[in-house]
């Protein structure tokens, strides 16, 4: 009788049912109230996604105080690279002791983010910075160089120019 | 007009049920299999070769990207591989720090898994519940070491950062809704009598066979038989934690799929327990700058989320690169067991079976 029951009304499927319901009242009921306690959507383009701490983004070259290049061109990150997506070449200069690197490429379109070039690095020359929106419409927009017309080694915000606000106009 | 005769049909590559790549070559009688044959290596890149050309701290990246539903247990593997080569003794706090993530891998493997599963088979409310919690998981990843899926996360000797500020709260935050989120997923599935009509009785491998193929993991445990590497040959900090291994006897994708679920119960106790006795001290143990093996071998396995993951490395005198390099994939050596699952049953099955191996196609075409 009970097995019987348990044929004709569908309680497992009932109780998936429920589940589903009391997810779909509890978004419809907090929807477009002020205080929304757990926020699942946010407005991307809009609002700027903030990123963690560690997060690893595009590969960066830093200056100084003083506004001096940091890289020495100890060839660390160009080494450790598992890709080899980076390319150095430096000049002696009479300005400073170290090296000066006189060329810092990166072609982003092999590169994997995996931070091993800022952890080889001995003086903190590089980093990657919080960048993700990394998309290009040109594939040579994707190789950087330190004298990139709007994507070079020291900007930070390299796709600027294909922002949401410039796509309106 | 009607022949009575057997239609082979493919099923993949670009199948959405076969979870990538996939092609499976089927002769049908009717709707019944009669001969099933897996065909593989639309997705191989040569991570093997390419790894023997790379050296030894290069080569963890394309680990990454072998498994990439689970690359913390595939990194975890490759660095324990490359310090039982070089005799690194890595810190404790490492070791539990490298054990909590693995597990949280785990997690966020079976919860995938357990997302496309229910979606082949015809539940799809399981998928939108299952990737909230993993979002979480993802969070965490990318809390501790800056990526969310082909992590990186440790290094050989250790790990690269501590654990940032603000990270316990994370991980007690998921941990506090984590067992009420699985009871969730349990009311949905596991009384539900289309889920049981599916998957009660289907692709059944029983225990001998699964030794035999050499499947490991939650399939083998399915079966009845107790095997898990991190209780039979410890790594990590497994020795000191405490948890069970899940069993069932049943054998069949409804077995699987309890399995899975009590596994996921015992990670999160596990994790618990690291966060609980973390110890104080380095994350890193001293590793020269260019490692250079004598010549020895060394194979080593660990318990990816799919079954045992083993490295083979080979070293050579004065080589920075390793001389050989080999990898056991759970996946692949899973999928062999396809043929012995499905044949002489309904079409329909495939797609559970497929769906209970638990198979990752960058892992297993590498």
């Amino acid at each position: 009788m009970h097995k019987f029951l348990k044929t004709l009304i569908p309680f497992d499927i009932a109780k998936g049912m429920l589940i589903t319901g009391k997810h779909f009242s509890k978004v419809f009921f907090s929807a477009n109230r002020r205080k929304v306690p757990f926020h699942v959507v946010s407005e991307y383009p809009e609002v700027p996604a903030k990123m963690q701490p560690r997060f690893r983004g595009r590969l960066q070259l830093l200056r100084d105080e003083a506004g001096e290049i940091k890289c020495v061109c100890c060839m660390a990150c160009e080494k450790i690279c598992p890709t080899q997506v980076i390319t150095i070449e430096s000049d002696k200069k009479e300005v400073r002791k170290t090296k000066l690197p006189t060329r810092y490429d990166f072609e982003m379109e092999r590169c994997i983010f995996c931070e091993f070039c800022v952890e080889s690095c001995g003086f903190d020359s590089i980093i990657l910075n919080h960048q993700f929106e990394l998309a290009v419409y040109n594939r040579e927009d994707m190789s950087i160089a330190m004298d990139g017309k709007f994507q070079n080694m020291f900007g930070i915000s390299p796709v600027a120019k294909y922002s949401v606000a410039d796509e309106k106009d | 007009m009607f022949k009575n005769e057997e239609m082979e049909i493919n099923l993949g590559p670009q199948h959405p049920s076969t979870h990538g790549v996939l092609r499976v070559k089927l002769r049908l009688d009717g709707e019944t299999i009669k001969h099933c044959r897996p065909m593989i290596g639309y997705l191989h890149r040569g991570v093997e070769k390419i790894c023997e050309n790379k050296t030894y701290f290069q080569g963890q990246i394309w680990t990454d990207r072998m498994d990439y539903c689970s690359a913390i247990a595939n990194n975890l593997g490759w660095a324990e591989a490359n310090e039982k080569l070089f005799g690194i003794t890595v810190p404790r706090r490492a070791q539990y720090i490298r054990t909590m993530l693995n597990e949280f891998n785990r997690l966020a493997s079976h919860l995938v898994w357990l997302a496309t599963h229910a979606l082949d088979i015809g539940a799809m409310t399981v998928f939108l519940y299952t990737f909230r919690e993993r979002e979480d998981i993802l969070d965490i990843n990318e809390a501790f070491c800056g990526s969310r899926l082909t992590t990186t996360a440790l290094r050989i000797g250790g790990l690269r950062e501590d654990l940032p500020p603000g990270f316990e709260k994370m991980v007690q935050k998921f941990l506090a809704k984590f067992p009420a989120c699985l009871e969730e997923y349990e009311n949905l599935l596991s009384e539900n009598r289309i889920w049981k009509k599916r998957t009660v009785g289907v692709a059944k491998l029983n225990a001998e066979d699964a030794i035999a193929l050499g499947v490991t993991g939650p399939m083998l445990r399915a079966a009845g038989v107790p095997y898990d590497i991190r209780k039979a040959f410890p790594y990590a900090a497994y020795a000191e934690m405490d948890f069970e291994i899940p069993t069932r006897t049943e054998a069949d994708t409804y077995a699987r799929y309890l399995v899975r679920l009590a596994e996921m119960r015992q990670s999160a106790r596990i994790i618990q327990q690291c966060m609980d006795g973390m110890p104080e001290g380095p994350v890193m143990a001293k590793v020269p700058k260019i490692l250079k093996a004598e010549v020895n071998e060394v194979y080593h396995a660990t318990e990816a989320p799919k079954g045992e993951i083993g490295y083979y490395l080979v070293g050579e005198k004065g080589n920075p690169n390793p001389y050989r390099f080999h990898v056991r994939a759970p996946g692949f050596i899973n999928l062999q067991s396809l043929p012995k699952m499905v044949e002489g049953s309904l079409l329909a099955d495939i797609v559970a079976a497929i769906g209970t191996l638990d198979i990752v196609l960058g892992e297993i075409d590498r």
